[in-house]
């Protein structure tokens, strides 16, 4: 019952902590063919120059980069160093003021449970957007905001931009369109500091809401800012019946993050349990849409959502 | 009938007088220490953080003892009841744990006499450990949960030293856990996996002196006054336990002060207190 040796609150100990929390807990090293053991030798050198806290911070950001996921942050008292590259190499591929239109939301539209939502298409589709997972919602604001869609033929549930938040209400609101209970993706651990020390996939199973559910035609709109808790809503609506993913590859962020700490009290979020589809893929670098489109410069200048419209289309 | 219950409460130590009652028929009485304590605690869990966090606890506790029957003075009842709420800081200061833990305990105790004056207990006890410990800064991990049954053995000595007209007790008691069964998670394993997607997979573990070691130590001082005993103590709680590859520690030292009293309960408008008592601090 030894203690693991405590490195000592210095620049070298402070990255020999960060390098060794990455190399036996981040779950995506050998998914991602990173060499960490070289990774270390090339900052291992760089920590040697260091004189002060905020290069030694940018250093340790940079070295976390390397690992290319949005999951991984450090956290000082003064600063975050993030990895954002998953969506600003990308196209937008959506405008708030676009979707404030008054072809679409509006200026009179609905909010119930961060959902903002209208009647679009001469009232013939219902469109709802969320954008955060961790805005909370319950049942009877989906049983209002299904009622309120009754009269339509169709339903636009737009996720673009939206950066995750809770798996619970991901899991809630895919719920609504299910008919059975359906094994949607898998989930899996580090169980040692081997970088291929995974336990058995356990089943992530997305259930039937017994009294709620729609029933007709769905599209669910992405774009390269749907990421974490968001990707993982969209990877269960691709198993649900009547759903068309519409838009952009979804950002990823399949591995749900966990925290640990350095000796100077900075905190490491890192992905530690990889999430998967049906198919048992990772899901760490997107979901591709059913239906590939993004906004035209032509369409965004005359108010038109290429996406939402690109979706009216195949819901008509 | 309506009953109605009366509390009869008198010092431990003035139970003596009635020993020279005539009367045949005995009572048991229940020796009830009630303390309130102010504790360090020293923590590692590295299921939240490979630092070690420390800071300050208060404690409320709740001990009582009696014999198993008026006809065997030789073994004794012993049920414990404690919680504790804390604040812990790392070293760096940039991060705290809130800290809450509950504990409940049955025991039996048998007591000897070796030299006059002396007395040994003991004994067994089975307890249950419930304790929350929150790091709110963490992303998927924020908590962590101790969840633990053990059956410890226990000893006591308390010595009783005779004053003028009452008597003043040194006490101390040690307690460590043998047996047991406990809820250690693996350090990858998220909660949401393990309570949503149900997969407790090595979560739960047998414990014995292999993987947990501890050794709860309090040394106490029963002082009477003039209607009430005071109890003032020290504690030290040491506890390192292991699975799943992780090492748990908990270091705490204590200081207590309370009240001991000895109860009756009895029923009845018409019945009045009964006179012949047996206390196990006699």
């Amino acid at each position: 019952m030894n203690e693991p040796v405590q490195q000592p609150n210095t620049y070298k100990g402070n990255f020999e902590s960060l390098w060794q929390i990455i190399d036996t807990k981040y779950c995506y090293l050998d998914y991602k063919n990173i060499n960490w053991d070289s990774i270390h030798t090339v900052y291992a050198i760089k920590v040697d120059t260091v004189k002060s806290t905020f290069p030694f911070f940018d250093l340790m950001g940079n070295m976390l980069n390397e690992l290319k996921d949005g999951h991984v942050n450090l956290y000082s008292n003064f600063n975050r160093s993030r990895y954002w590259k998953w969506f600003e190499d990308y196209p937008t591929n959506f405008s708030s003021s676009l979707i404030k239109n008054n072809r679409y939301l509006g200026s009179n539209y609905l909010i119930a449970g961060g959902f903002k939502y209208a009647k679009i298409n001469n009232g013939t589709i219902g469109y709802m957007y969320y954008e955060d997972f961790s805005d909370a919602f319950g049942d009877s604001n989906i049983a209002y905001i299904m009622n309120y869609f009754i009269g339509c033929k169709a339903l636009i549930i737009d996720v673009r931009n939206n950066g995750g938040g809770s798996l619970d209400y991901s899991k809630q609101l895919a719920s609504y369109f299910f008919k059975e209970e359906t094994v949607t993706g898998y989930m899996r651990h580090k169980t040692g500091d081997g970088h291929a020390d995974f336990s058995t996939p356990v089943e992530i199973k997305t259930p039937a809401h017994k009294t709620i559910q729609w029933q007709r035609p769905v599209a669910v709109l992405t774009n390269r800012m749907s990421y974490s808790a968001t990707n993982d809503f969209v990877n269960r609506m691709k198993q649900a019946p009547n759903v068309t993913i519409v838009g952009d590859k979804t950002g990823g962020g399949g591995g749900l993050p966990l925290s640990s700490e350095l000796p100077n009290g900075w905190l490491v979020r890192f992905s530690s349990s990889p999430m998967y589809d049906a198919s048992l893929q990772n899901t760490e670098w997107g979901i591709n849409p059913d239906v590939l489109d993004s906004i035209k410069v032509a369409d965004q200048a005359k108010g038109i959502d290429t996406i939402i419209e690109r979706a009216i289309t195949l819901l008509k | 009938m309506k009953k109605i219950w009366f509390f009869f409460l008198f010092p431990v130590f003035s139970s003596v007088i009635f020993a020279q009652n005539t009367d045949d028929k005995k009572y048991l009485l229940t020796t009830k220490t009630n303390t309130t304590g102010i504790s360090t605690i020293s923590l590692l869990d590295p299921y939240l953080s490979p630092l070690t966090y420390n800071g300050l606890a208060i404690s409320i506790s709740e001990d009582a003892r009696r014999f198993l029957s008026t006809e065997n003075t030789r073994i004794s009842t012993q049920s414990i009841f404690n919680l504790q709420a804390g604040i812990l800081l790392n070293k760096a200061l940039s991060s705290d744990l809130m800290y809450l833990a509950a504990n409940y305990g049955l025991g039996l105790s048998y007591h000897v006499s070796p030299v006059k004056r002396l007395k040994l207990l003991v004994g067994g006890l089975w307890d249950i450990d419930f304790g929350l410990k929150d790091m709110e800064r963490n992303v998927n991990n924020p908590v962590n949960l101790d969840m633990s049954t053990n059956l410890n053995l226990t000893a006591l000595l308390r010595y009783a030293i005779p004053l003028r007209r009452k008597t003043l007790q040194l006490q101390l008691a040690l307690q460590t856990p043998v047996l047991g069964y406990m809820f250690v998670p693996k350090s990858g394993a998220s909660y949401y996996e393990m309570f949503d997607l149900g997969n407790l997979t090595d979560a739960f573990h047998f414990s014995s002196l292999h993987n947990k070691r501890g050794l709860n130590s309090a040394f106490s001082v029963y002082v009477p006054f003039n209607r009430s005993v005071w109890h003032f103590g020290a504690k030290a709680n040491v506890l390192r336990y292991s699975a799943n590859n992780l090492v748990f520690n908990r270091n705490e030292f204590s200081l207590l002060v309370g009240t001991s009293l000895d109860t009756f309960n009895f029923a009845g408008r018409k019945n009045k207190a009964p006179k012949n008592f047996i206390s196990t601090q006699e």
